[in-house]
């Protein structure tokens, strides 16, 4: 039974570990970089669900609205201002990545400015006792997590498969020049990704905001699990990284059962290291160009 | 000098040698290393623990240099085929790695309580007690630093290092052993890079993870592209403008719990602003790629 409760806990990790690492590796794929200030795009989020919700006092349902779309927001700004300036002058893809850790560094301590050091908790749900299923405890928002999120990535994988903007936003990833010469507005496609991985960015933060404590830190944790999980599947490769993040968050609560649990983090810190060491194309992704 | 100015000027001293340290890596040799703070943190913990346990300190100071070698040269070895942002996130990775170790480690690191009452050094006969004292004995370690690396960087052999930075099957066809270099080029980098670990903690005679983190890795990348890539004199100058402007904010008297955080924003901003606008620093020779 325990070992059945673990794996529950690590796919709950994992549903929000892959909603960060899809962004991730869409904005990767599209844009060819590491965007790391990814992670405090969800602590920003969290917070501002925080301030729509317990400090204006708005209904909820409408503070997760303003919530999503100050993510796709936040995207857009972060592209137009920073990033595409950056390559235009060619910045080389460690300018951009030391860029965007500048970046996560300066929001995150900009979260701590506002809103102090202490925790913040949004305090919408009540504090409920958890459901027992086939002897798992879960409580009934871990459900939705896991629901909601697989219901997210099914609405990505249909977007980027099925409709137009997918195709293109494909296109480019798979050879920027090609699309650019096929007709293809090269920049709108990159900000759409933002927009887009910004966006799953925000409700990865809505689902931890009611789940956990808000605190200015949390993000870079949260992109290193968001990045190894994507490492994990293949940073190119948007189902690898899903898959690669349900898989980190299962090993991360499975390891626990022989370590302390406070080396939970490690254990992602040591997956991504070797990985980044032995098979940086990861599981499932294409080795093109990942090695330079 | 006020006892303020002492305290000051002690930790320029200790980040000067880290920064000219991990330009060595980074600028002259072209091996983004985001995980320089990590031999910091090797070096103050080795320092820390041995002399707690009742090693000279003169001994200690050195085995803090030694271990941190060994590291570098241990993650260049690993990371031998990687490079770019991929060998720049693997170092960082490395970095986690080596803090989560410090934090949950604690038979031997105490964890996140940290290791208080670290003594304060003696070389010999020579008993350093008060922080005059300590600020003589910093600058006495980091000029010889200096000299060694201005040596180091040169002379022919710091031009091979530039070489396999700026084309590395070009310095192998002409018969360099390039990761032999690099191994070396890391070993030199973390070696000072541990010592100035050791000299921190012993300074501080506190040290807890939290001190070897993402926030430190920033301000070190800040200075050394403020300062510009493979130019020594840059981060030495840098160094001291960068940690001296937000001092700035303490003449304002804001309270401490606004200080902290303002001062991560300027040294992210600062980064930000150069990379954009001035990629080569002040007086860099070459881009980061």
């Amino acid at each position: 039974m325990i070992a059945l409760q673990l794996l529950v806990n690590g796919l709950i990790a994992g549903s929000i570990y892959a909603l960060i690492a899809a962004g991730f590796s869409l904005i990767y794929s599209v844009n060819r970089f590491m965007h790391f200030a990814h992670g405090a795009v969800v602590t920003v989020c969290a917070y501002l669900l925080y301030a729509f919700f317990a400090v204006l006092g708005l209904n909820f349902f409408l503070a997760c609205v303003f919530t999503l779309i100050s993510g796709a927001l936040l995207g857009w700004l972060m592209h137009a201002v920073l990033y595409r300036p950056l390559r235009n002058r060619g910045g080389s893809n460690a300018v951009m990545l030391v860029t965007s850790i500048g970046l996560m560094i300066f929001l995150e301590n900009l979260m701590l400015l506002i809103f102090g050091a202490d925790v913040k908790t949004v305090g919408f749900l009540k504090v409920r006792e958890g459901l027992h299923i086939a002897g798992v405890i879960v409580t009934p928002l871990q459900l939705v997590i896991i629901g909601a999120s697989a219901l997210l990535l099914f609405g990505l994988w249909f977007l980027l498969n099925k409709t137009n903007m997918g195709m293109v936003l494909r296109a480019v990833a798979d050879d920027a020049e090609l699309a650019r010469i096929s007709g293809i507005d090269a920049n709108r496609v990159h900000t759409w990704s933002y927009m887009v991985g910004s966006g799953l960015a925000a409700f990865a933060a809505i689902f931890i905001a009611l789940e956990q404590n808000i605190e200015p830190i949390m993000g870079t944790m949260l992109i290193v699990k968001g990045f190894t999980g994507a490492v994990i599947g293949g940073v190119t490769s948007v189902p690898g990284a899903v898959v690669g993040s349900y898989l980190l968050g299962i090993v991360e609560n499975v390891g626990i059962w022989w370590l302390p649990s406070g080396w939970k983090d490690a254990i992602a810190f040591t997956l991504l290291f070797l990985f980044l060491l032995l098979k940086p194309s990861g599981i499932f992704g294409v080795n093109k160009g990942v090695r330079n | 000098m006020s006892a303020y100015l002492i305290h000051l000027s002690i930790l320029i001293g200790i980040y000067v040698i880290l920064s000219t340290s991990l330009n060595l890596a980074m600028g002259f040799t072209g091996l983004l290393n985001l995980g320089h703070i990590a031999f910091f943190g090797v070096g103050a913990y080795t320092s820390a623990i041995l002399t707690m346990a009742g090693v000279p300190f003169s001994v200690a100071f050195f085995l803090a240099g030694a271990f941190a070698v060994l590291f570098g040269v241990l993650l260049v070895l690993a990371t031998r085929n990687l490079k770019g942002d991929y060998l720049g996130l693997a170092t960082l990775g490395f970095g986690f790695v080596v803090y989560s170790v410090f934090l949950n480690w604690t038979g031997l690191t105490r964890g996140p309580l940290g290791i208080p009452g670290i003594p304060k050094p003696s070389l010999l006969t020579w008993a350093i007690q008060s922080n005059t004292e300590y600020l003589f004995f910093v600058l006495l370690v980091m000029a010889l630093t200096l000299l060694l690396l201005w040596m180091l960087t040169s002379s022919p052999y710091g031009r091979v290092l530039e070489a396999v930075r700026d084309d590395e099957i070009a310095a192998r066809v002409l018969g360099k052993n390039v990761s032999k270099l690099k191994c070396q080029a890391m070993g030199i980098s973390a070696f000072f890079a541990g010592i100035a670990g050791s000299l921190f903690a012993h300074y501080i005679t506190y040290i807890d993870p939290s001190s070897f983190f993402l926030s430190d890795i920033v301000l070190l990348l800040t200075i050394v592209m403020i300062g510009g890539l493979a130019s020594l004199r840059g981060s030495v100058i840098a160094t001291v403008i960068i940690l001296l402007i937000p001092e700035a904010l303490r003449f304002v008297h804001l309270p401490s719990s606004i200080i902290g955080p303002m001062r991560q924003m300027i040294y992210a901003l600062l980064l930000i602003v150069i990379l954009l606008y001035r990629p080569r620093g002040f007086s860099g020779h070459v881009d980061l790629a």
